[in-house]
Order: C-alpha cells, then structure tokens, then sequence
C-alpha cells in the first residue's frame, strides 16, 4: 500500500467519531466525516473512498441499513468495503433481548460492536483494505 | 355508494367500540360503505416514534398497502392513527428512497406502497364527502334545543397538511348544526386533552382534561363530541378522577360525533353503542329526542 | 455545516461539532427550520398546555435556548420532550417555522438510544414496553401498558385508576384477551428487515 487511504465515517456520535478519527489519522489514513446519512451519501457521491465506517441508529432510525443498502445498488459504489460499527443492541437492546445484529446488508461488509478496542479497529480496518485490493486485482 | 378502506385501530375494537359501531351505522345510512382492512396493524401510536421512525413508517405503511392492494382511500376514525398514516405516506412520496427501503420491508408480507391511495379521518368522509347538506336532508330526529360543544382536538388539524386555517375550523360545528342542535362557542375547542399523558404524566393530563370540561361546561354544554377514541376517554372516563383530584363536581356525557349524527339519523341509541359511558348520556339527551317522533327504544 | 470535515492534525479535538449542530443532524429529515433561527419569542411556551400549566421543568423556549447554548447534560435530563404531549401548537404558531414537536420527538430518541433520561419517568419505560407489543402481536393491548407505570403510582391513585378500569370492565370496554394480527411471521420479517436485530429469518 503506497498511497495513503481514504476513509469516511457516517456516525452520528461526535465523541465517538473524535475518537476513532484520531485512532484511524495517527495510522496514516486520511479520514473524512459526516454526522447524519444525507451529508454521508453526498460525501460517497463526491469523493472516492477505499473504505466506509457506517453507524447504524442515526436521524431517524436504522439509517445505516438504508445506507447500505443504497451501496449495495449502486453500481459504482457497490465494491466499496464496509465496517459497520454499532452500539444497536445497546441502543434498542429491550426490543429483542440478547438477541444478535444481522450484520449482512451489503456482501463485503463486516460488524463490530461499540465500545470497539482502537487494535481491533486498526485490524478490521486493514484487513477490509486488504482484502477490496486483492479483489480489485482479482478483477484485473 | 362510495367505497372506502377503513382502519378502525386498536381502540375500536373494544375501548372505542361505540365509535366503531355508531361509525358503521351512521356511514351506511349516509350512503358510504367502509371496507375494514383485513390484518391491519398498530399505527404505532406515537410510541414508535421515539424509537425508530423508519419502522413508525413502515407500520403505517403496511396499512396504507393493503389500502392500495383494494384501490381504496384509507379513512381512520382515530386523530392519532390518521395522523401517523397521513404523514407517513408523506413522507414516502416526498422521500424514494425512503419508499424504495420501506418497501422491500413491506415485500415480506407481499405489499408495495406507491402513493396511489389518500389518507382521511373519519370526520372528514362527513365534512367534506358528504357535506352537511345532504346529511340535514337525512335528519329524521333533529335534536332541537341540545346544546353540543364539538371537540377538535389536535391532531386532525394539527400538524398543518398545507396552507389552511389551522386556527378558526368551522367543519365541526357544521356537523353539529346539521342534526338540528346547536353548536356551543367555547375557548378550549382546539387544545390538547392530555392524550397519552394521561399515562406519561397523570397529574398534567387531569388538569388538562379538568381545563377543557369546565370550559364546556361554562359556555353551558349539554354535551361534548369529539371524534378520536383517546379524547374521549381522557374527557369521559377519567372525569370522576379530575373530581376526586380537584374537588370539582363534572358530570357531562362525552360522545362521539357518529352517535350524535345517528342520533339525529333516527338510528336507535343502543345500535350507535350509548349506554357503554361511564357519564351517563340519556338524561341530556332524552329532552331533544322527545321533541320529536320517538326513536326506538333503548 | 459543511457536509464533510476533512481531517485534522491528530493530537486537535474535533471542535467541528457543538450540541446544537448534534441536535441538527438528528433532525437532518425534519421538515421545519432548524433550532438556529429561533427568536426566543415564547410562542411555543404560552402556547404549550403542558408548560403554561407549570409542568415541564424547562419550557420549550428555554430548551432550545440551552440547546444552542451547549447545555447538553441538563437538556438531556429534562422532562420537557417526556412530557409533550405531540399537540403540534407550537409547530403551527412557530414564527420562525421551526417544527418543535419534531424536536421533541428527536429528542426522545436521542434519550431513548443513550438511555440518558430523567430518572422517574413514564415516558421512555411506556415507549419501550409498546414498541415492545407491537412487534410481538402487531396491536396494541391496554392491561399490558397498565404494568409500565401502575407500579410508579402511589396507593390512591392506584385505588382511583382500579375503580376506572372496573367501571370499563362493567361496560365491556376492557378487552381481556389480546388482539393479534393473522400474518404475523411476516410481519414480524418486516421488521427485522428495519431494524436488524433478533433470531435469523
């Protein structure tokens, strides 16, 4: 990896998002930010991501499926990996009690739950990384 | 006949029967059928909304697809669920995407939201579909001399669907007018009974609801109608605790604006379901309805 | 706002957001003005039935204000938005067309996803419990929602709530058995394909 990688985080938590974005700046990536799912997509329209950090409860709900889901149809943004970090069961958690977060919403994505730990994050992170450019190889 | 798909929701079932019943009655008198929706869901009160709103709008939404699946407008005699379904189909048809992820929620139960079908409250079917002229030419019993304080509420004008007065609504009084009684002009017409907060905040809701009956009952109200289930309960059946929490001595019958119309339409009392109250309606009822040929008995 | 912040030198806090911008992008699909342009001119609070009946520890005029003032902790903790009860007259005599009960809403979900509300309320344990029937039976059923805040009661208004609901009784207004919809796997699908939580389809 040569180039630095270019991040985006859609996360209405500006604590949170203070914090992973220090995490994810300080290992060299370059990282955007937007608190509410319109800023996010207009962002993913404007700009070309290596990767996207997707909170799911924001505005008015589950955004973050809606998100994924628009990814997942759009034919340019769809190969872009996801890492869905979310605090949903917390959130909502006396809904379904003890019950799991379906993670799949697009095919490349993977969940961790909040609080996450700053190795784990590095580690998902580079690993999705890892992985897109393999593909895109792949596809060449 | 005119046909609509009516979503009765959860408080007609039982609380709110005698709206459901005076609301068939009165309807098929006035030549307009109501089709109940075959497994309609909870509008989601307004509980749902300090969840998760997208899935507020998906539970209206699916009332509003089985609506459109019959080719149907969707008429709801509650303010609450007339309102959650009015804004939700707003908001999809104001918002594809919205309407594009609700829907493929909506396909695991084989519907599909496309905006075709409009929402109304049951007061409106009356107000404007059949207009108080054609339902003064159905009076049989008009109920002369009964002074009737008509109870908006909120949330069949409120929020704002465009630009109408939201302040000075005359539909109401109109309807009253047109059985033959008189239209009580008192302040509190258009404020909130408390609605949930008889739950959320007993206290609050008591002195909302004491507020509005003795604003009534000043302008010298016979009766209130109102015309969503909530209010009515909050008005009538919590009556005897304002007494007991603010030592006043209210006694006025609250009932729903179909059963005043059937009234008037000579349906008998027990068909529009009077007699559920817990403030008893006959006695200031009984003088009008004797001014005329007697209705059937009770 | 701009809609993306580019990224700082590490070692900076990200001063980008304040409260009120926070309370923005949580309403970002509302349809009224947003809280910045309000005049502080108490139409809301006169207007409010809950608030001019004394209440809401913070009126509606006063909760904005200390909204933009940053006052985050004690907005969080106040039962204004727990106590609205969604008349909409503050959305529709707003000058500034600020849609207020909107916020109220906003601002129970914020409390609801954090659970960082006033303690001793009704509101968000009646929400939950609710929600909670619906998603189960699709409607709604009034003996469960008794259990959310008939235990919050002391014992005369536990005797007074017993003697409305046996007058109900009498009347047969009470129903005993809950109601359930008929297509309720598929509605309980539906759900899940909102909210991604639960056992696997």
């Amino acid at each position: 990896m040569s180039e630095r990688k270019r991040l985006l985080i859609i996360d209405d938590d500006p604590e949170f998002v203070a914090g992973i974005k220090a995490i994810l700046t300080r290992a060299k990536y370059e990282v955007d930010t937007a608190y509410n799912p319109k800023d996010g997509w207009a962002a993913l329209k404007s700009k070309d991501y290596d990767l996207l950090l997707l909170d799911i409860m924001m505005g008015r709900g589950a955004e973050g499926v809606m998100i994924a889901r628009k990814l997942n149809k759009d034919p340019k943004l769809r190969n872009l990996p996801v890492l869905i970090i979310t605090g949903i069961r917390e959130q909502i958690a006396f809904l379904f009690p003890g019950q799991a977060v379906h993670p799949h919403f697009v095919p490349v994505d993977e969940l961790v739950e909040k609080p996450v730990e700053p190795k784990l994050l590095l580690e998902k992170v580079e690993s999705l990384l890892k992985a897109a450019e393999e593909r895109k190889a792949k596809a060449k | 006949m005119k046909t609509y798909a009516y979503f009765p929701g959860c408080s007609l079932e039982k609380m709110a029967y005698s709206y459901h019943q005076s609301a068939i009655e009165t309807t098929r008198a006035l030549g307009v059928e109501l089709k109940e929706l075959e497994d309609w869901n909870c509008c989601g009160a307004t509980a749902y909304f300090h969840v998760d709103e997208l899935l507020a709008f998906t539970l209206c939404a699916r009332n509003i697809a089985m609506a459109e699946k019959e080719q149907l407008d969707l008429v709801a005699p509650c303010s609450g669920c007339y309102k959650n379904a009015y804004f939700a189909r707003e908001a999809l048809l104001h918002d594809p995407d919205l309407a594009e992820h609700i829907n493929e929620a909506l396909a695991e139960d084989n519907l599909q939201f496309a905006g075709t079908s409009k929402i109304h409250h049951l007061i409106e079917i009356f107000a404007f579909d059949i207009g108080p002229d054609a339902i003064k030419a159905k009076v049989t019993n008009p109920l002369k001399g009964l002074r009737v304080a008509p109870y908006y509420g909120c949330q069949i004008l409120r929020p704002r669907k465009g630009k109408e007065d939201v302040e000075r609504p005359r539909f109401f009084e109109d309807i009253v007018a047109a059985t033959g009684a008189t239209p009580v002009e008192y302040l509190l017409r258009l404020r909130c009974c408390g609605g949930a907060l008889i739950i959320t905040n007993r206290m609050a809701a008591l002195s909302m609801v004491r507020n509005l009956l003795e604003c009534a009952v000043r302008a010298r109200a016979d009766l209130i109608v109102t015309a969503c289930p909530l209010c009515q309960v909050n008005l009538e059946c919590y009556q005897k605790q304002v007494n007991r929490e603010f030592g006043t001595e209210l006694n006025v019958p609250v009932i729903y604006f179909t059963q005043l119309l059937g009234l008037a339409l000579g349906i008998p009392p027990k068909r529009l379901g009077i007699g559920s109250e817990l403030v008893a309606v006959m006695p200031a009822i009984e003088q009008a309805l004797r001014t005329e040929p007697a209705p059937a008995a009770t | 706002m701009s809609a993306v912040t580019s990224a700082q030198p590490p070692k900076e806090v990200d001063a980008g957001v304040s409260f009120v911008e926070e309370i923005n992008h949580l309403l970002y699909a509302a349809k009224g003005n947003p809280i910045n342009t309000c005049i502080q001119c108490g139409t809301c609070s006169a207007t409010c039935p809950v608030a001019s009946a004394g209440y809401m520890d913070n009126s509606p005029r006063r909760l904005i204000a200390m909204i933009r003032a940053g006052f985050k902790e004690q907005v969080l903790k106040a039962n204004t938005f727990w106590y609205c009860a969604s008349c909409y007259q503050c959305t529709v005599r707003c000058p500034r067309g600020i849609d207020i009960a909107e916020l109220m809403y906003g601002l129970k979900r914020y409390t609801v996803w954090r659970s960082e509300y006033q303690e001793g309320l009704i509101g968000p344990s009646f929400s939950e419990t609710f929600v909670k029937m619906i998603v189960r039976t699709g409607r709604s059923y009034e003996p469960v929602l008794a259990t959310s805040y008939l235990f919050t009661y002391g014992l005369p208004e536990i005797i007074q709530e017993a003697q409305t609901a046996t007058a109900l009784m009498l009347k047969g207004r009470l129903p005993l058995l809950p109601a359930r919809i008929k297509r309720l796997d598929n509605f309980r699908r539906m759900i899940r394909k909102i909210i991604p939580l639960g056992e696997p389809e």
